[in-house]
């Protein structure tokens, strides 16, 4: 890098070395090192002072930009609402309607498929299941 | 962002707390008029809002995509002016005593203040963005949709635009 480069860069990207592009750095701090390169950063630095002083934004300035910000953000009108039936009628809403439907369906088929056997109800028939049961679950022998 | 983008207004609230002064600062820095840069950083943080679904973080940081969108604002609101107003910044608030070193300094702000106003939007943002707000070289150019070489030229002129302007005020004493 010659000096008429380095005086370059630094009208550029001003006195702090560390803020020039990357590959210019190493040379760029050579000749930094010297009377003539620190005279070149010192003459920018002040510059560059000058121009990082910002405007003074007030918090009360922020707090009312942010709450109109809010404000405009409440005017827009709110998207469309669906109505109770359309809202009923998505898939999500529909699943345990057509679980119990089916449910139901099943339960039909299988009370009309199956044949209907007809339990004996004779005292005589009750008892002598009741004892054929203790006589299988006590006296059997195991 | 998730939760803004969520359309949570608390999670927007709190960004707009921390990122709002510095869409406001870089909008006062171009167009040097705090209401405009009000309203312009009002009109970004919509933006943010709206399209916060469309920010994508492995693409751009937040800030970086703050600054495109106050910059875009600013740049559009400039070009649709038919004319640009002669500056009337550089008076720096005068409260109170100050020491002499607080009276020099106050001097040099307003003069430099009257050269920026010489400068062009795109210059002046450049300027902010670099010097004001310390972004790098590569993450100015970045927010401003430039090359890194286009950004270097473009800063590179706008310094030295504002060093001819310093210049001609102080040896003719009046506006640029």
């Amino acid at each position: 890098m010659t000096p008429e480069q380095f005086r370059q860069l630094a009208e550029t990207w001003g006195g702090d070395v560390e803020r020039w592009p990357a590959p210019t750095r190493e040379a760029a701090r050579r000749i930094a090192a010297t009377a003539e390169g620190a005279a070149v950063l010192d003459q920018q630095s002040r510059l560059d002072r000058l121009l990082a002083v910002a405007p003074e934004i007030e918090a009360a300035r922020v707090d009312r930009s942010s709450f109109l910000v809010l404000q405009r953000l409440a005017a827009i009108p709110q998207q469309h609402r669906p109505a109770l039936h359309q809202r009923l009628l998505r898939w999500p809403a529909l699943v345990p309607a057509a679980s119990l439907a089916c449910s139901v369906m099943v339960g039909v088929w299988l009370a009309g498929a199956l044949p209907y056997v007809h339990s004996p109800s004779d005292p005589l028939s009750v008892m002598s299941g009741v004892f054929d049961v203790y006589a299988m679950g006590f006296g059997s022998v195991q | 962002m998730a939760e803004v983008s969520a359309q949570r207004q608390h999670a927007f609230r709190v960004l707009m707390r921390r990122h709002m002064p510095r869409a406001l600062r870089v909008a006062e820095r171009i167009v040097r008029d705090p209401a405009e840069a009000d309203d312009i950083g009002q009109e970004a943080f919509m933006r943010v809002w709206t399209h916060a679904a469309s920010f994508d973080p492995q693409v751009a940081k937040f800030t970086t995509w703050l600054y495109r969108i106050v910059l875009n604002l600013t740049f559009d609101r400039t070009r649709r002016r038919t004319f640009q107003p002669l500056e009337d910044a550089g008076d720096v608030p005068d409260s109170g005593p100050h020491a002499v070193e607080r009276l020099i300094a106050d001097e040099e702000l307003r003069l430099l203040n009257r050269a920026m106003a010489g400068l062009s939007d795109r210059q002046r943002g450049a300027i902010a963005l670099f010097h004001m707000e310390g972004l790098s070289g590569e993450e100015a150019a970045n927010a401003m949709n430039l090359s890194a070489k286009a950004f270097e030229s473009l800063l590179g002129r706008a310094r030295t635009a504002l060093k001819a302007n310093v210049q001609k005020i102080q040896q003719t004493g009046s506006h640029v």
